[in-house]
């Protein structure tokens, strides 16, 4: 199904957060201030690699407007936050190990004073080298960064014997990949605001993706229980994973404690960069082996990710592009080796994606080099190659049943992209190319297999009536709270107004799981599809008691319960009748997983194939989408307006990353430090329209529900587009962001004009 | 209407006297002269619908009217503005950009929307019939990270439409 306003069947919904918005209403939580709040400053190390001797705070505190000037020594609990390990101090002790490394803490009357007594605070320090690559990180002498030595994580997956089998196959492509260090650029930096309440405890308003795992981090910082932290964490001006990580929050609640007195903090962009989690870069190897036909046997991976100083999800990511150097293809001979690096860089840690856009980009690319050397087709290799509805997943687990990729493949061909010439030549400005490209991606959704991922929610009549869900999820922008208003009137046949959404407030919601790996929408689905008929009995029950009404005849819907079955519908009593009463209904579960102990393997899966239009200058280099436009197979699709939105802004955030974005780093420092260097597409750099065509099928006797589409969006554009600039100019990019120079060729223009110059002479 | 300030007679951590007519209301502040006009929208008149991402002038997240132009507050200096009308997203009432947004999921996070409304409304509000290109051209400085700017461009679609209908 195409979807648009137009064509979609579904309800094409107007969000119910939207028009606080538009109009510049909605607090967000960094907006926030109390009367007569302190204002909080971190003072970062600024250094990347350095032995820390001495903090001296004094001058900092005789600084008048001061209330608070805090280092490690004033931790009551763990110096220490991650949400894998929590290896990444609060405040450094000893050792700085990147630029962004917080040594104190400010609180203050105005953010001018807490500023200033930041740049009052002494540090003593020795330098040490800095570690500025992988590779560098993983020579025999290199300096350690942490106790356990400079590698966080490696990963290794092996069936059958590649080594050998290469040697039998027809051709091999190899390659070496490279893939930036891509800022997420959420437009509303971190901040929040830190408020001591009356009673001792300590309420938090700050954005986050896992209200209750930052409440669990905070209070083993603060050494609290955690019944004495409330989060309040939505809503989110932008996340795309950067804020799931703590960022803000350990500074905010201790100065906070420490003075008695609310604190705020607000990043600004500069400290949002140097101090905020990014993509990890990756440097990817990889050999592919095929017979004649263009079946592939064997693939050999090699993955090296820059982790950066600190683990955050490292680990993880690492996992999951792992899982995802395979793919959707199925392949009798593979083998995947990765490691995860600490240097001195700013840290990576979750985004988008999750690791997949970098190692799809590269087996993407094989595929094409794989057709390319055999001289046909790129897409009919994919189709030759990719798994059946019934096959294993990539780590050879068992999945639940999924054509996604055939899906896609075949759905992505109506596309009027796909009908065009794969080469054209501006007849009037000859010196642009056109080309057309298309790649294709299967990705995971949950956390994988051997992590916790725990989901929950409740339904329950409000005191005013209204059927309330109340979930841990959280508002990024994605459109959940529509998602959820959409699937709460569905499951109850009622109206909105009948319907109360919360989400994103501990002291409101249960747990529910964290609100990343693209499965929120999918988890709420699955907590409605337990509680809706529990819930149901319930209201009936107490209609009945209520009405003398047999509650077999029930049903509920708009304003209330009606009697089913007869001709003319008759109301028995409405919501509000039925108020005060305790009508709750709980549930709890796990994320599906694969029942095979295949660390990181997922059980679920979407898969989208995208075609792509570029436009390529041959005398400047530069690169123009002029159109992209996506296939995506993800279950039912719940709401037709944020799905669409999520693909398309994925998509575009796929496209920075392809050819403009790159936090660059010399010597452990930022060099791209703003959005004035970094650069993020405007509406310019896009394409004028992207279609989606959503594929709602799942394979037979699947019932886990719909999908999320938060990532998927961004995982196949970057092979998609090169493979399309390679179409348009025979050039082979294997390192992201593209290089304008590259592409640039004037012998191709010189050789035009001087044909036009015999023409004219001729003519 | 006050004397305008002159920049020179303004010294760091003097404050001024600083008369802000924000949406109709006016404002008598004391205030440094260092401090940016986002600052003072968002600390000190509490109008937070204004918003602040990049602080150097290219996203676009701050802006708001100055006698009816588009401008970036994060560049432009509380003083400067003396004796102008500054229109902040509080200040503005246009359903027809609105609804659009609305009804073309044209948002998402929502943190970027006010800043592209006021550059649309300064353009509108000097070109009644804009084209779609002029439209775009409005929007270059106004960043969003969320949607892609698919819904945006049917918003700019729409406008257009519906301005050439009139
Ligand atoms: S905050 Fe002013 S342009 Fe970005
Ligand atoms: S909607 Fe989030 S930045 Fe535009």
């Amino acid at each position: 199904m195409l979807l648009n306003s137009h064509t979609t069947t579904h309800p094409w919904k107007v969000r119910p957060d939207g028009l606080e918005k538009v109009t510049g209403q909605l607090k967000y939580l960094t907006d926030m201030k109390t009367e007569g709040c302190l204002y909080g400053k971190i003072k970062r190390s600024g250094l990347p690699h350095a032995r820390l001797i001495e903090v001296d705070t004094s001058k900092a505190e005789a600084l008048p407007g001061v209330h608070a000037v805090l280092t490690s020594k004033d931790i009551p609990g763990l110096n220490g936050f991650g949400i894998a390990d929590p290896n990444q101090p609060v405040f450094c002790e000893d050792l700085i190990r990147f630029e962004g490394d917080a040594v104190a803490a400010i609180a203050a009357e105005s953010p001018e004073t807490a500023e200033e007594a930041a740049s009052l605070i002494r540090i003593k320090t020795e330098p040490l080298p800095v570690i500025s690559s992988p590779e560098e990180a993983l020579q025999k002498n290199a300096p350690r960064l942490h106790k356990e030595g400079n590698t966080l994580h490696t990963t290794s997956y092996k069936r059958g014997e590649t080594e050998h089998v290469l040697k039998e196959c027809s051709i091999v492509v190899e390659d070496s990949y490279d893939t930036p260090r891509q800022m997420h650029v959420f437009m509303e930096t971190e901040g929040g605001l830190f408020v001591p309440e009356k009673d001792g405890s300590l309420t938090v308003f700050a954005p986050t993706q896992h209200g209750y795992k930052d409440r669990m981090q905070l209070a083993r910082i603060l050494g609290w229980s955690e019944a004495q932290i409330r989060i309040v964490s939505s809503p989110i001006g932008g996340s795309f994973g950067g804020k799931d990580e703590l960022n803000v929050q350990p500074y905010g609640a201790l100065l906070a404690v420490m003075t008695g007195r609310a604190v705020k903090i607000h990043y600004s962009r500069e400290e949002s960069v140097r101090a905020g989690i990014k993509r990890h870069p990756m440097k990817i190897h990889m050999k592919t082996g095929a017979d004649k036909n263009g079946r592939i046997l064997a693939h050999e991976v090699s993955i090296i990710s820059d982790t950066g100083a600190y683990a955050t999800l490292g680990g993880p990511v690492l996992n999951f592009a792992t899982e995802h150097a395979i793919g959707g293809y199925d392949i009798p001979h593979v083998e995947v080796n990765g490691k995860a690096v600490y240097t001195n860089n700013g840290i990576s840690g979750e985004f988008r994606g999750f690791g997949g856009n970098q190692v799809i980009f590269a087996l993407e690319g094989q595929m094409d080099r794989i057709a390319e050397k055999l001289n046909v087709d790129p897409w009919s290799i994919r189709r030759k190659n990719l798994r059946q509805v019934h096959d294993y997943g990539p780590l050879g687990q068992r999945i639940v049943p999924n054509d996604g990729p055939r899906q896609v493949w075949k759905a992505i061909q109506q596309s009027p992209l796909w009908k065009k010439p794969s080469r054209e030549r501006d007849r009037e400005e000859p010196w642009i190319v056109k080309g057309r490209g298309a790649a294709l991606a299967m990705h995971g959704s949950g956390l994988g297999y051997g992590i916790p991922d725990p989901s929950g929610g409740r339904l329950q009549l409000s005191e005013s009536g209204k059927i309330e869900a109340a979930f841990g999820f959280e508002e990024c922008g994605q459109g959940l709270i529509s998602s959820m208003e959409i699937m709460l009137t569905e499951a109850f046949k009622c109206s909105t107004e009948d319907t109360k959404i919360t989400i994103g407030d501990t002291a409101l919601v249960p747990s529910s799981g964290s609100t990343t790996a693209s499965r929120a929408t999918n988890m709420v689905w699955k907590a409605l599809q337990n509680m809706k008929q529990p819930f149901k009995e319930k209201l009936y029950r107490a209609a009945s008691a209520l009405t003398g009404e047999s509650k077999e005849n029930m049903q509920t819907g708009r304003g209330g319960i009606w009697k089913k079955g007869q001709k003319e519908e008759t109301f028995v009593c409405s919501y509000k009748d039925l108020a005060g009463g305790e009508i709750v209904s709980e549930t709890e579960f796990h994320f599906p997983v694969t029942p095979d102990a295949v660390t990181g393997g997922h059980y679920l899966y979407g898969s989208t194939a995208v075609v792509v239009e570029v436009e390529v200058n041959r005398l400047t280099g530069s690169v123009r989408v002029t159109g992209a436009d996506h296939a995506v197979s993800a279950g039912k699709v719940i709401n037709p307006i944020g799905y669409l939105g999520q693909i398309e802004g994925g998509s575009i955030m796929a496209l920075g990353f392809t050819l403009s974005e790159d936090a660059i780093m010399k010597n452990g420092s930022y060099e791209t430090p703003n959005m004035d260097t970094y650069l993020v597409p405007t509406i310019r750099d896009v394409p004028d329209t992207q279609r989606v065509d959503a594929v709602e099928e799942l394979a037979e006797g699947d019932n886990y529900g719909p999908r999320g589409v938060g990532e998927i969006g961004s995982v196949a554009l970057a092979p998609a587009i090169i493979q399309a600039v390679h179409a348009a100019t025979g050039v082979r990019i294997s390192s992201l962001p593209l290089q304008a120079e590259e592409l640039v060729d004037e012998r191709e223009l010189l050789a035009l004009m001087s044909e036009e110059t015999r023409e004219e002479q001729t003519g | 209407m006050s004397q305008p300030i002159n920049a020179e007679e303004l010294t760091v951590g003097k404050k001024a006297a600083i008369r802000l007519t924000v949406n109709g209301k006016s404002y008598e502040l004391e205030i440094e002269p260092s401090r940016r006009l986002v600052d003072v929208l968002r600390c000190d008149l509490d109008l937070t619908g204004t918003k602040i991402s990049c602080g150097v002038g290219r996203c676009g997240a701050c802006m708001v009217l100055l006698d009816g132009k588009p401008f970036n507050s994060c560049l432009t200096m509380a003083y400067q503005c003396e004796g102008m009308r500054i229109e902040t997203i509080e200040g503005i009432e246009n359903k027809e950009i609105t609804n659009a947004f609305l009804e073309e999921g044209a948002l998402q996070c929502g943190y970027c929307t006010p800043g592209m409304v006021i550059s649309l409304q300064g353009e509108l509000e000097k070109n009644s019939h804009p084209t779609e290109e002029e439209l775009k051209e409005c929007l270059t400085g106004n960043i969003c990270r969320c949607t892609g700017y698919g819904g945006i461009q049917r918003v700019l679609k729409r406008l257009e439409e519906e301005r050439r209908k009139q």
